[in-house]
């Protein structure tokens, strides 16, 4: 036991430096798309946000949206599915647990 | 690098996601306030419940204890001191 241990920390070193090795170019990757695609909207896109929703607004009114190929509204249902989780997620922060409310 | 240039995501959907997250942290941190306020109560009337009810099973063992007793003592022909 005490063997493998005194292996095991002669060896961390190098397995740390394995660990970062094989994980910067995939943490760049990530970093790459996601400083964009997960970016917070700004105040500059507040006049876009309007009139997406006024868009959503007029498209229920007019029943636009029943006018959608299978593609587009298949893609709306992900998109939707997609905000919905980031609820859950923000309810887990805020519960702090991850699986029921440990009162 | 990265070969793809990264999508442009719709300020509406970026939107919709940060409005959800800040939604479900709110709604999150609400629930668990009263869900916890609720158990707490429960837990302190438990507590006083847990007394009553350990005082009640301790005197039903000395009872039933005493009953056995008294039924050994008949079996086996021993005479019962008066003060037992």
């Amino acid at each position: 036991m005490a063997k493998a241990l005194s292996g095991l920390a002669a060896k961390a070193p190098g397995m740390i430096k394995g660990v970062v090795d094989y994980s910067t170019p995939k943490l760049n990757t990530f970093w790459h798309y996601a400083r964009v695609e997960l970016a917070p909207p700004t105040p500059a896109d507040i006049p876009k946000i309007t009139s997406g929703l006024q868009s959503l607004v007029k498209s229920a009114k007019t029943g636009k949206w029943q006018q959608v190929t299978v593609k587009e509204a298949w893609l709306n249902t992900l998109i939707t599915a997609e905000i919905a989780f980031w609820f859950f997620v923000g309810e887990c922060i805020g519960k702090g647990s991850i699986v029921g409310y440990k009162v | 690098m990265a070969a793809l240039a990264p999508v442009q995501v719709s300020p509406l959907i970026k939107f919709g996601r940060y409005s959800a997250l800040l939604l479900g942290i709110m709604w999150g941190s609400h629930r668990f306030r009263v869900n916890k306020a609720k158990e707490d109560a429960w837990r302190v009337e438990e507590a006083e419940r847990k007394v009553v009810r350990d005082a009640q099973k301790a005197e039903e063992k000395l009872r039933l204890n005493r009953e056995e007793l008294l039924y050994l003592a008949n079996q086996a022909g021993v005479k019962v001191p008066p003060n037992f």
